[in-house]
């Protein structure tokens, strides 16, 4: 495979939340089959996606027989029972009255995983100090409203508790400065 | 009865006592705390969140401070419950119901301090169980052949999948989510890697930490700070009355006796628990109650009894783990994670091979819910303090620790976009009300399910009737099946949905 399995994951949730909006809207039109549980359709969309991802990716495992089971047995029938789950709650999904899903907040879910990744891309780069310092500042603005004062001190509270701890305290293989 | 559990007991302590073990188990207890009692963090994440500080030490230690941890967070989420009136998990649930209501009449510091002392009381007879009953059936277990594991498990996650929370299939097809993710990486029959898409890192299969990090421990910050903050108004720090009186001790023993035997036979129960144990004790005493009217509206034995089955439970779920090598809930399988990668495969043979450490994890369980209540009385003013920071000054912090706690770990970039991918992932499953819980126990099992399956199908050629031929495999098969006929049947259906409604 030559895509990184978690940029298929990133493309997929973008995927999976202009489908739930589009259900939404459906929904409100009723349109062509209602959907009368969202939540029910959406897990189903993740639990067929799953089964078909797993199957796919594993139809170059040999399967061997039960007597003799090959590296692609157990996925395989793993990967029928969760597109047989999906199946089930497609189907509930249509004929049982659900829930709406609740509204997805894009500002805290974006604000967390970009303050992660950001860490992730910068500790090597810049150290300890200075990470911990962006990811503080990153992670506040996760709220509406930011206190830039109170943040920035945050910020810098953060930064010298973790290196005086993980660096110097627990001495954790973290660099506290940029060039090691 | 043998007795020799004793002089077990007492090399257990002899190995738990020591100055630096002890130390572990406080600050395993108080971390625990801290974090447990933030409003909204239940055990699992808590645990998730933690387990990275433990992976330096030596196992013994690691375990001492990781079971600190469980009990620390375990109360910390009481604590929050009774007088916030914000379950951290399930099992919480019911101590709001009454706690919160002796909370708001001045009634928080008796609330609390019952829940700590039934604690306390369920916690060294649970400890006694676990002494007791383990080696038994640790013999047993050694009785056990591949199908006997496959059908076992089998019967574990059924029952997880009936007592989990919310609906019944959408916790089927995490089980299974979770099966699958246990088998990335290399097959260690065929030598072949499986699902890795070229990512060296998945070779080893999916790390553990990212997985429960993010699936637990992220997205809690996330709903966090969806929620609109709490106001301060609704803490309650009245602690008027900080110790039980003589009458409340009389109101509440018979509870705690109830509440304990209860938990510690549901704890061992594949599939049972903490939750299950405080649902089903909260039922008893307002079933024999004399006036069950009072409850909902601050009646002791309301508090007394959940809170002593829920750490009764806690204490032996150990039971299944440290004997057959099974987890029997989530948390166990966290525990069981912990163990893993400390290179201790978990099952009978810890017992006869590491003696010191099965026995020394036992007492320090004893010690562990001691310390609780030491440290815990005089501390509820912080805890209670801690409680009115307000959220966005904390969870940058608690952020920062997860990110660390990973990225120490393993400083590897792949570990960090891993947590993202999964936080992601346990986000829109959350969205989609569907309970991430059974997914760990899943991951926790998959490898292990394959093997005995493939052994199993090895001795019979093939043939599927070898799990109803061999006799204890056949048992909990069809007690599996009895559990799968109990959600079928509509009747009981219904009970259960009410039960998880109240």
């Amino acid at each position: 495979m030559l895509v990184p399995s978690w940029t298929v994951a990133l493309l997929w949730s973008t995927v999976c939340a202009r489908v739930c909006n589009a259900f939404r809207a459906t929904n409100r039109l009723e349109e062509m089959i209602k959907v009368r549980s969202p939540q029910d359709l959406g897990a189903a969309i993740v639990f067929l996606v799953i089964g078909a991802a797993g199957l796919y990716f594993g139809q170059d495992l040999a399967f061997g027989s039960a007597a003799r089971m090959g590296p692609g047995y157990f996925p395989t029938l793993l990967s029928g029972l969760i597109i047989a789950v999906g199946l089930v709650l497609a189907v509930k999904s249509l004929a049982v009255d659900g829930p709406p899903i609740e509204a997805i907040h894009f500002r805290p879910l974006f604000a967390i995983l970009l303050a992660i990744l950001g860490f992730g891309v910068l500790i090597d780069r810049i150290g300890l100090a200075l990470t911990t310092a962006l990811l503080t500042i990153g992670a506040a603005y996760a709220r509406r409203e930011v206190n830039l004062k109170e943040t920035l001190l945050l910020a810098v509270g953060s930064a010298l508790f973790a290196v005086g701890v993980f660096v110097y305290a627990l001495s954790q293989p973290l660099p506290a400065w940029w060039g090691r | 009865m043998d007795f020799g559990f004793l002089q077990n007991l007492a090399t257990g302590f002899g190995a738990a006592l020591s100055w630096t073990n002890l130390g572990f188990c406080l600050i395993g207890c108080l971390l625990g705390t801290l974090i447990g009692v933030l409003p909204g963090i239940g055990p699992i994440p808590t645990i998730a969140m933690l387990l990275p500080i433990s992976f330096g030490l030596d196992p013994l230690s690691s375990l001492i401070m990781l079971a600190g941890i469980y009990y620390g967070a375990q109360y910390g989420g009481s604590t929050t419950s009774i007088l916030v009136n914000i379950p951290g998990e399930a099992s919480s649930i019911v101590t709001c119901i009454d706690g919160h209501q002796m909370a708001k009449q001045g009634r928080a510091g008796v609330a609390l301090g019952v829940a700590a002392l039934g604690s306390f009381f369920a916690g060294c007879v649970g400890t006694v169980f676990i002494a007791a009953f383990g080696p038994p059936l640790a013999r047993i277990a050694q009785e056990f052949n591949s199908p006997d594991y496959f059908s076992l498990m089998v019967l574990g996650l059924v029952t997880a999948v009936v007592l989990a929370h919310g609906s019944v299939i959408k916790a089927v097809g995490m089980v299974l989510v979770g099966l699958l993710f246990g088998l990335v990486g290399t097959d260690v029959n065929s030598g072949l890697t499986r699902y890795t898409f070229g990512v060296s890192e998945l070779w080893d299969g999916i790390d553990f930490l990212p997985l429960v990090i993010g699936l637990f421990g992220i997205v809690e910050i996330i709903r966090n700070l969806e929620r609109p903050e709490l106001p301060r108004s609704q803490v309650y720090t009245g602690l008027r009355e900080l110790w039980p009186s003589l009458q409340d001790f009389r109101d509440s023993w018979r509870a705690v006796l109830r509440g304990t035997s209860l938990g510690s036979i549901l704890g061992i129960l594949p599939g049972g628990g903490a939750v299950l144990a405080a649902f089903a004790s909260y039922t008893v005493e307002k079933k024999i109650a004399r006036d069950p009217s009072r409850f909902g509206k601050g009646a002791i034995e309301g508090v007394a009894g959940p809170e002593s089955a829920n750490n009764a439970a806690a204490q032996t779920s150990f039971i299944p783990l440290l004997t057959l090598g099974l987890p029997s809930n989530a948390i166990m399988a966290l525990m069981m994670g912990a163990m893993i990668i400390q290179g201790i495969q978990p099952g009978s043979a810890v017992m006869t091979k590491r003696p010191d450490l099965f026995w020394g994890m036992v007492a320090s369980m004893w010690i562990g819910n001691l310390m609780l209540v030491i440290i815990n009385m005089p501390l509820i003013g912080i805890w209670v303090r801690l409680l009115s920071v307000p959220y966005r000054l904390l969870y940058p912090a608690i952020l920062l620790f997860c990110v660390i706690g990973i990225y120490a770990t393993n400083t590897n970039f792949v570990q960090i976009v891993m947590t993202a991918v999964f936080a992601l992932f346990g986000y829109i499953l959350i969205r989609f009300e569907c309970e991430p819980a059974p997914l760990v126990l899943g991951f926790i099992l998959g490898p292990l399910m394959e093997e005995n399956l493939r052994r199993s199908l090895v001795i019979s050629r093939g043939d599927p009737m070898v799990f109803l031929e061999r006799p204890i495999s056949a048992t909990l098969l069809v007690l599996a099946a009895f559990v799968i006929g109990l959600i079928v049947l509509p009747q009981i259906r219904k009970s259960r949905e009410e039960a998880f409604q109240e």
